[in-house]
């Protein structure tokens, strides 16, 4: 019995062990290496949120910056000391300028906040399929984007919000991405979790099962933009400083290319996908800036936004000769447990 | 016996064109009724319509005495009918198993729906040999077990099957038969839709004809497989002006 269990929770496990071993690592690291790595334990916690639902249903999601936008200016809003809240929204109602609750309780309640939201939009969204859906969630990132951009009194508009609270560092970050994939992991154990995979493998079939898709696929919707949620609260509390231009279409492509890469249809896929990308982006940005031949006093270096070309590149060939991702939608030691497990194993 | 499902005058539109017109059918407790025509008769649809999948523009259709015509496809499962659509619907990256378990999504009873997933597994040893196999690696016949199986473990008290003998061999064609009269044995009304007549007539008890979206002929299996309009009926034959 708790061989099986230990067995069934082995790519739980694996993962964990990969995550808490690169922050290990960048421990011992240079402080940029350091905060590069912070930065792609945070991206570790959102790309796992989008995997939850989109992994899952296997409708195409673009939504989930737009959750991280709101998951981040809830906690900025109810955490932020006065004195920099005062300076930079000076419109806020009474109540909210005086709310500075404990910084570790953004996360948690810009994950409730997206949580509510999500369900009040999912409720509609969650019927359509396609390209219809697709579409209604990259409209759903496009009306946050414009919304949080704009309402100057309570986000600051155009301008960046100074002085959040900094309290995202390694070990921060390293317990959410952990959290992240424990809450990703413990759902698609779910019978719920499975009968909306079988939904995404044949939507008629699984309706003919009995299977309610859109319910289930509203759960899973309202579960991952929690996730997000509480990824984009760490994003804004690592940065320091909110931007509604840093929640646009860039992440969004950003968290969608580490998705596939990885291999949408699997947990693993979506923590190796974007460990993988983070990697490459970094290594992507040495280049662009230069990087000095020992010896030959030669640098290497390449025009601005190669890195955007290669990443689209990549997504490209990937769609094309590698549909499942670099992990064939596997989960590491997913083939040690039987009954009741993932299901891709060939 | 009593009506455990009765259809009457149901007609279905594709826009301009009328897939089903009129059609009146009964199927009884404990029977297998086949539904036989051509391709284009409406069969699909008519087994769609009772399903849900489709809405139709006209027509009663009672399932124990209820009224069940446009209610979801995920609610008329839940009343007791079982739906194998046509084409093998296996869900393709899951396994076996879980294919299986999917099947009695509706079911509470999880001691008994694990027993039955067993008899299945002793039925089928492929089944079991493959249980942890994704159901798309499997091969045709095999797959048409599985789905009818997995409609089977929501406990229907009938049983549609859309073309169950579609793409197999005649040889695993009649395992699939005999699959559907084990089935009747055990209680379960089975009303199937085929364009292979013949192999339908055998095993079903009564069989309606249908052509153009109307029922041409109906009856008795072991009457009208003798009978001589029962080619013109399946043909359309008798739309054309008699014998062609």
């Amino acid at each position: 019995m708790m061989r099986d269990l230990i067995l069934r929770a082995a790519p739980l496990l694996a993962l964990v062990a990969l995550i808490v071993a690169i922050s290990l690592l960048a421990g011992m690291a240079d402080t940029v290496t350091t905060r590069r790595v912070i930065l792609c334990l945070v991206n570790v916690v959102c790309v796992v949120g989008l995997y939850i639902f989109m992994g899952n249903s296997g409708v195409l999601n673009f939504s989930s910056v737009g959750f991280m936008a709101i998951g981040a200016y809830v906690a900025a809003l109810l955490t932020m000391p006065a004195g920099p809240k005062g300076m930079f929204l000076p419109d806020l109602p009474v109540w909210l300028a005086a709310t500075e609750l404990p910084a570790l309780a953004g996360p948690f309640l810009g994950a409730l906040f997206c949580a509510i939201v999500a369900l009040a939009v999912g409720l509609p969204i969650m019927r359509l399929s396609g390209i219809a859906a697709a579409i209604a969630t990259f409209s759903l990132m496009f009306i946050c984007y414009i919304v949080l951009g704009n309402w100057t009194s309570m986000t600051g508009g155009q301008i960046s919000l100074m002085g959040l609270k900094s309290y995202v560092g390694l070990w921060t970050a390293c317990a959410f991405a952990v959290g992240a994939v424990a809450v990703a992991f413990a759902y698609q154990e779910t019978r719920w979790a499975l009968a909306l995979r079988a939904s995404r493998e044949d939507a008629v079939a699984a309706r003919a099962s009995g299977i309610r898709v859109a319910r289930l696929r509203l759960g899973a919707f309202v579960l991952g933009a929690a996730v997000c949620g509480a990824g984009g609260a760490l994003y804004g509390h690592f940065q320091g400083t909110l931007r509604v231009e840093s929640f646009y279409l860039d992440p969004t492509f950003l968290l969608v290319t580490m998705l596939v890469v990885g291999g949408m249809r699997s947990l693993t896929g979506a923590v190796v996908g974007c460990l993988a990308i983070s990697l490459l982006t970094e290594v992507l940005r040495l280049v662009e800036v230069g990087i000095p031949l020992p010896g030959t006093g030669a640098v290497v270096m390449v025009a601005p936004g190669f890195g955007d070309v290669v990443l689209a590149a990549l997504m490209l060939l990937i769609l094309l000769f590698r549909p499942n991702g670099i992990t064939g939608g596997r989960e590491i030691l997913g083939n040690l447990a039987g009954s009741g497990h993932r299901h891709d194993q060939v | 016996m009593t009506a455990l499902l009765a259809i009457e005058g149901l007609a279905v539109s594709y826009g301009r064109i009328s897939a089903l017109r009129g059609v009146s059918l009964q199927v009884d407790s404990g029977e297998i009724v086949a539904i036989v025509g051509p391709n284009g008769a409406g069969k699909s649809t008519l087994l769609s319509c009772i399903a849900g999948l489709v809405r139709p523009a006209a027509g009663v259709i009672r399932f124990r005495g209820d009224a069940i015509a446009g209610q979801p496809l995920e609610r008329t499962v839940r009343r007791g009918i079982a739906l194998v659509p046509e084409g093998r619907h296996v869900f393709a990256g899951l396994t076996v198993l879980e294919n299986l378990r999917l099947g009695a999504t509706i079911r509470t009873d999880r001691a008994r729906v694990a027993s039955e997933i067993d008899a299945y597994m002793d039925l089928f040893p492929i089944l079991a040999d493959r249980r942890h196999a994704p159901a798309g690696t499997l091969s045709g016949g095999e797959q048409q077990m599985l789905v009818i199986a997995r409609g089977l473990l929501s406990n229907p008290a009938l049983l549609m099957l859309d073309e169950p003998s579609l793409g197999l061999a005649p040889r695993i064609t009649d395992q699939v038969y005999d699959l559907i009269e084990s089935v009747r044995a055990r209680g379960v009304t089975v009303l199937l839709v085929e364009q292979n007549a013949d192999r339908a007539l055998r095993s079903a008890d009564r069989t309606y004809v249908l052509n153009t979206g109307a029922v041409r002929l109906s009856g008795a299996s072991g009457d009208l497989r003798g009978r001589p309009d029962f080619e013109a009926a399946y043909f359309g034959l008798d739309l054309v002006g008699g014998q062609a």
